[in-house]
């Protein structure tokens, strides 16, 4: 390293937060924003990979990554794969793969970059990096796997990769808050953050970037969660599998648990929502307070909750799903449904 | 020939017709060689001569082309060791070599010359190599780092982008005289800090193909600002929008833009520098290059379709938009110098094909190939510049 240069390492406000507002008629912005409050999901490009779609990428022939920095790369691969979240792209290293990876020589990220990308979703892609010392108008780039002792002031590669991967899969980069208070709800951002500012190691996808994929590419199953940076309506429906029942006997009430169908949900509309926390609550005909009947086993059915209750009066129920604290589904509650005490 | 007197030439590739007789003193096959150019012995008017010697006008001329490929050299673990410069004529088989410190540009040609700047941390030096006289000759030495330069369109003057040794702040632009006969002096202020662009990355010189005004693109992370200069009047106008990326040229008042994107493909804008009014050129653009044609200046842009690469060609207005076909398997559009750290000139209406979208080391060779941009014609390029 050449002792007179300087790696940047000054805060760094993010930027452009008005980049998504000028480019969404260019690029087709499909965030759903509706339903969204302050974390919105990243903004994305055109073009999906199939769900689940498998890529694979190996070395770019005369610009290959030194040992370190590919091992780096093949993290930030794992990352991407195990944070998507959703039945985005998976990544790994295959030796004589077409998506290729260079570093340094031949990189033709514009001037500016630290790394760059292609995407031609659902063929192929490309990425680079540029190489350890290059010189900006700044100063000199120092990746941290280039140290024994990783040096403030240096940029993680499997941070900034997992960035890389994010941008391949569809993301492009998140808005943040002007005071940046929100960096760590992506790992996409537009500036990358050198040691040690927060966010500069992370090696998973941030809750913004997750609720993109997901709802580009939709959930890994009907019982995981949503991410926070999601904010979707809910509809509860509840049926009695009788309109009425003889005194003392049993009804058993079914509710169904679904994502609205909002066309700005993208893939996630009208899904199922399984293996959640729905209660039941039931009231005497006539009068105004509901007592909790208790919580509702899982249907057979993804979605569907289900309970039997004895009757001795007509009686009101209504399912109920309070938001929860880990994921990104506001509350319902369902029409009320009664059932009479029949002859 | 309507030809927009505003065109930033951007200088994409070169073929020649014929091997002509005058590149037969160059060794045939040599490959490539390292070189120290000796001192040019002409006068200072030569000089300007070489820097503005005209673009060719057809294929027969472009043998004599100059062209320049730099490369980071790097040692055995991946860190930058240096520059390895490969300069030639498009009509040669073989190329000069010369090794630099890491913190080095190439930028041209611009005529002949080929602008060089080395820092071995202690001085920048610039230097003009006359690849064509096999020459070169200094243009100054600096204690701050230069960053980048260019050269006129009229060969007049160099004009050179500078930041603090120690602390790497913006020095803003200097000028001189490309015959050396006044030193340096202040053209442009250092550009101002402004937290939605962040640091800045680089800078970036283009011109509008008369020379009467330099676009100074100053791009953060992802975003850029670009300052458009006349050099004579001094009028400056600029245009900092956080959306707006890299240059891709610029023709009268329409500054020709990526919008501020990660990767491509990519949206490309012109932005009128007058009013603002912005129109989007090509949705999804991979490698795009603005061109010379007799109807007027063009973007040229790389598509993708399925598993290949279409080329495709639009007016600056955004009309009359038409398909140049597919990019051959393993060739790509060559891109802008900054971006490819290749350039050639190649004539008006034509564009270049290569491996990778730059120029191979040893200069175009039989992989390399012109394409017409209004009737789509592909030229092999090894089989007309030798």
């Amino acid at each position: 390293m050449n002792g007179t240069q300087r790696t940047w390492d000054g805060t760094k406000p993010r930027l452009l937060r008005l980049v998504a507002c000028a480019v969404a008629a260019i690029i087709a912005l499909l965030v759903a924003a509706a339903g969204v409050t302050a974390h919105a999901p990243d903004p994305i490009f055109s073009g999906r990979w199939n769900q689940n779609q498998a890529l694979q990428f190996a070395w770019r022939s005369g610009s290959v990554p030194a040992t370190g920095y590919q091992t780096a790369i093949k993290a930030a691969a794992a990352d991407a794969s195990a944070t998507r979240g959703s039945q985005a792209a998976t990544f790994s290293y295959a030796a004589g793969a077409s998506n290729l990876i260079g570093y340094g020589v031949g990189a033709t990220c514009s001037p500016a970059g630290i790394a760059c990308f292609t995407r031609n979703a659902p063929t192929s892609f490309t990425m680079w990096m540029r190489e350890q010392g290059h010189r900006f108008d700044w100063g000199s780039l120092r990746w941290c796997q280039a140290y024994t002792t990783w040096p403030d002031g240096c940029y993680d590669v499997e941070n900034i990769m997992l960035d890389e991967f994010g941008h391949v899969e569809i993301l492009n980069h998140h808005s943040n808050y002007t005071n940046l208070s929100d960096y760590t709800d992506a790992v996409v951002q537009t500036a990358s953050r050198p040691k040690p500012q927060t966010g500069w190691s992370a090696h998973a996808f941030g809750r913004c970037d997750v609720a993109s994929l997901q709802l580009q590419y939709d959930m890994q199953g009907w019982g995981a969660k949503y991410s926070t940076c999601l904010d979707l309506v809910t509809t509860l429906a509840l049926g009695a599998n009788a309109g009425y029942v003889g005194y003392g006997g049993t009804v058993t009430l079914t509710a169904t648990l679904k994502v609205a169908n909002n066309s700005t949900y993208s893939r996630l509309a009208a899904n199922p929502v399984a293996l959640r926390y729905v209660t039941l609550e039931r009231r005497a005909a006539g009068t105004t307070a509901w007592t909790s009947v208790g919580a509702m086993s899982y249907g057979s059915t993804s979605g569907t909750y289900t309970k039997a209750v004895q009757l001795t009066t007509r009686t009101e129920f209504r399912a109920v799903f309070r938001k929860p604290a880990d994921e990104g589904l506001r509350a319902a509650t369902s029409p009320t449904a009664v059932v009479a005490i029949g002859p | 020939m309507l030809e927009s007197r505003w065109l930033r030439w951007i200088g994409t590739g070169v073929i020649a017709v014929v091997a002509v007789a005058s590149v037969a003193s160059v060794a045939i096959g040599a490959g490539p060689r390292h070189w120290t150019p000796q001192a040019c012995v002409d006068e200072a008017g030569d000089r300007a001569a070489a820097a503005r010697s005209a673009e060719p006008a057809s294929l027969g001329d472009l043998a004599r082309e100059a062209w320049f490929r730099l490369d980071p050299r790097l040692d055995r673990v991946g860190a930058l060791d240096g520059q390895r410069l490969a300069v030639g004529l498009d009509g040669e088989r073989s190329s000069r070599i010369m090794d630099l410190p890491p913190e080095s540009f190439a930028a041209g040609p611009f005529g002949r010359i080929v602008l060089v700047g080395t820092d071995d941390g202690a001085t920048s030096r610039l230097r003009a190599i006359d690849v064509a006289g096999q020459c070169s000759w200094d243009l100054g030495e600096e204690t701050a780092v230069i960053r980048r330069a260019t050269i006129d369109p009229g060969g007049r003057m160099v004009y050179e982008m500078r930041v603090d040794r120690a602390t790497r702040a913006d020095l803003g632009i200097w000028s001189r005289p490309l015959d050396g006969t006044r030193p340096a002096e202040p053209f442009l202020e250092p550009i101002g800090a402004d937290e939605r662009f962040g640091p800045t990355f680089s800078t970036e010189f283009a011109w509008e193909r008369s020379g009467a005004a330099l676009a100074v693109q100053s791009c953060g992370e992802v975003a850029c600002r670009t300052r458009v200069v006349d050099p004579d009047s001094g009028t400056l106008r600029a245009l900092a929008e956080p959306d707006l990326g890299s240059l891709v040229g610029l023709d009268g008042e329409r500054l020709v833009t990526y919008a501020a994107c990660p990767g491509l493909p990519c949206p490309v804008v012109s932005t009128d520098l007058s009013t603002g009014a912005r129109s989007v050129l090509a949705d999804a653009a991979a490698t795009a290059v603005l061109v010379a044609t007799p109807d007027g200046p063009r973007l040229v842009h790389e598509a993708f379709a399925g598993a290949g690469i279409v080329l495709t060609s639009v007016t600056l207005d955004g009309s009359s938009a038409s398909d140049l076909g597919p990019v051959p398997e393993g060739l790509r559009l060559h891109a802008t110098p900054e971006i490819a750290g290749t350039s050639t000139r190649v004539g008006s209406g034509w564009v270049l094909l290569s491996p990778d979208g730059r120029l191979p080391d040893t200069g175009p060779n039989a992989r390399t190939q012109l394409r017409h941009v209004t009737d789509g014609t592909t030229v092999q390029l090894d089989e007309v510049s030798r």
